[in-house]
């Protein structure tokens, strides 16, 4: 060694601190999101995180290893990505629904199953949403027509 | 450790645990008034400052240092936020905006370390590629309103809970980490971590010099150092040292990556290709 490599611990710790945080970041979007797409975006975010740890140790310990790693990754992540979204694009052709907690009947045998659905169709609907559904407020007039269905009624099975 | 990041670290670890938990959905998707949104993004706000305050600051004294380590921060806060703001939306496709942010924050932080190429390879890959095709599927397979389960989170207290505690245990051991968060008079003796070709002393204790050296010549080439002859004050060139290190020393990961790609793309066809339940015997 002659000259110190100005990339102290002190910078891969805070390198590492980042790394960690995006990690568990993604793991609670994998735990508590219902929605496959979000869950397999939280998964991409671990990765995230995985790779800017890894490209920091490369850099610390000055070889060219973290950043090969890093790109084997991006390789594994477009797989997963593109398999991931043809079994989502299945699964909803299947259920026409992206929830995750409609396919429980494939968990493994002797773990029971949280009727979470059944739980939401209590909830109330989520304020009043802008968009085409909602209807300026006129003078009734005539004999009230039959209303659509409303929008977080649709996809309650 | 010291005390004072000890206590630093908690604190920015509860108040962030806290605000996400009141930003993330409701178990049984209720709606949740409009202060409660306001409480939490105040919450998750203070817990991420507390945690960029728990990071090394930069040096104060070169202005290209200093203008390193504040664009250091602008990226770890962008991370981070929008890694927040990705988990906690009720709509897909502003969770896969905000994954982008996340992206574009984590390429800045891959140019900070002298890695060019991949914050390139990450936006094109990432950016580019991946979320415009959770895109096109959330536009394929998006309903019309919100659907209730995007306001509802699976167990969001026990998730909250485990991804907080295990972020906190991170930190503490990095924190905890030879050389980091420490004294200076302890960090001056050899109590550091070891980086890179010094290693080799770790394991050849009783013969220094010539042995450890022949042995990490023939294990560590020459391509696999970010630097010319181990000199960091000579850095060689990222694309052409990159591309040699891939080319030289892992040809057959490259080949592996190339065979799983193809893999991946003949399985994706396979499983999205539409067939007709029952004659797909007699089709195939």
């Amino acid at each position: 060694m002659t000259a110190t490599d100005p990339f102290s611990i002190e910078l891969l710790t805070n390198y590492l601190l980042v790394g960690a945080a995006l990690f568990a970041l993604g793991m609670l979007g994998f735990i508590s999101r219902r929605n496959l797409i979000v869950m397999f975006l939280s998964a991409e975010m671990m990765l995230q995180g995985v790779a800017l740890s890894l490209v920091a140790f490369g850099r610390f310990h000055g070889n060219w290893t973290g950043q090969v790693f890093t790109i084997v990754i991006l390789t594994v992540a477009a797989c997963e990505a593109s398999i991931a979204m043809a079994l989502v694009v299945v699964l909803f052709n299947r259920k026409s629904s992206l929830d995750v907690t409609l396919w429980q009947d494939v968990r493994e045998a002797g773990v029971e199953a949280t009727d979470l659905a059944d739980e939401a169709a209590e909830a109330a609907p989520l304020g009043v949403s802008d968009g085409p559904e909602t209807y300026p407020t006129l003078t009734p007039a005539g004999i009230e027509p039959a209303h659509p269905i409303q929008p977080w009624t649709e996809r309650r099975r | 450790m010291t005390d004072a990041s000890f206590i630093l670290a908690t604190l920015g670890v509860l108040l962030g645990a806290t605000g996400t938990y009141l930003l993330l959905p409701h178990r049984r998707g209720e709606a949740k008034a409009r202060t409660l949104y306001i409480l939490g993004g105040t919450f998750a706000a203070l817990g991420l400052l507390g945690f960029l305050l728990l990071l090394t600051p930069p040096a104060l004294s070169p202005l290209a240092d200093l203008i390193a380590g504040s664009f250091f921060y602008l990226f770890a806060a962008g991370a981070l936020g929008c890694g927040v703001m990705t988990v906690t939306s009720r709509n897909p496709v502003y969770s896969a905006l905000w994954f982008a942010g996340v992206v574009i924050s984590t390429a800045g932080l891959f140019l900070l370390i002298d890695a060019q190429f991949l914050a390139a390879g990450t936006i094109i890959v990432y950016a580019g590629a991946i979320i415009v095709t959770f895109l096109f599927v959330i536009m394929l397979a998006q309903m019309e309103g919100k659907a209730v389960y995007d306001r509802a989170a699976r167990s969001p207290g026990r998730a909250v809970f485990t991804c907080f505690l295990l972020l906190w245990s991170l930190a503490y051991s990095l924190a905890a980490l030879p050389g980091s968060h420490r004294p200076k008079e302890i960090v001056a003796g050899e109590d550091r971590l070891h980086r890179g070709r010094e290693l080799g002393a770790d394991f050849f204790p009783q013969s220094p010099g010539a042995v450890p050296r022949v042995v990490l010549g023939k294990a560590l080439r020459p391509t696999s150092s970010l630097f010319v002859d181990g000199d960091p004050s000579k850095p060689k060139p990222n694309v052409a040292g990159l591309g040699e290190s891939l080319y030289a020393d892992h040809l057959l990961t490259v080949e592996l990556a190339g065979s799983i790609l193809f893999a991946a793309l003949i399985a994706a066809v396979l499983i999205a290709n539409p067939r007709p339940i029952g004659g797909a015997g007699k089709a195939a």
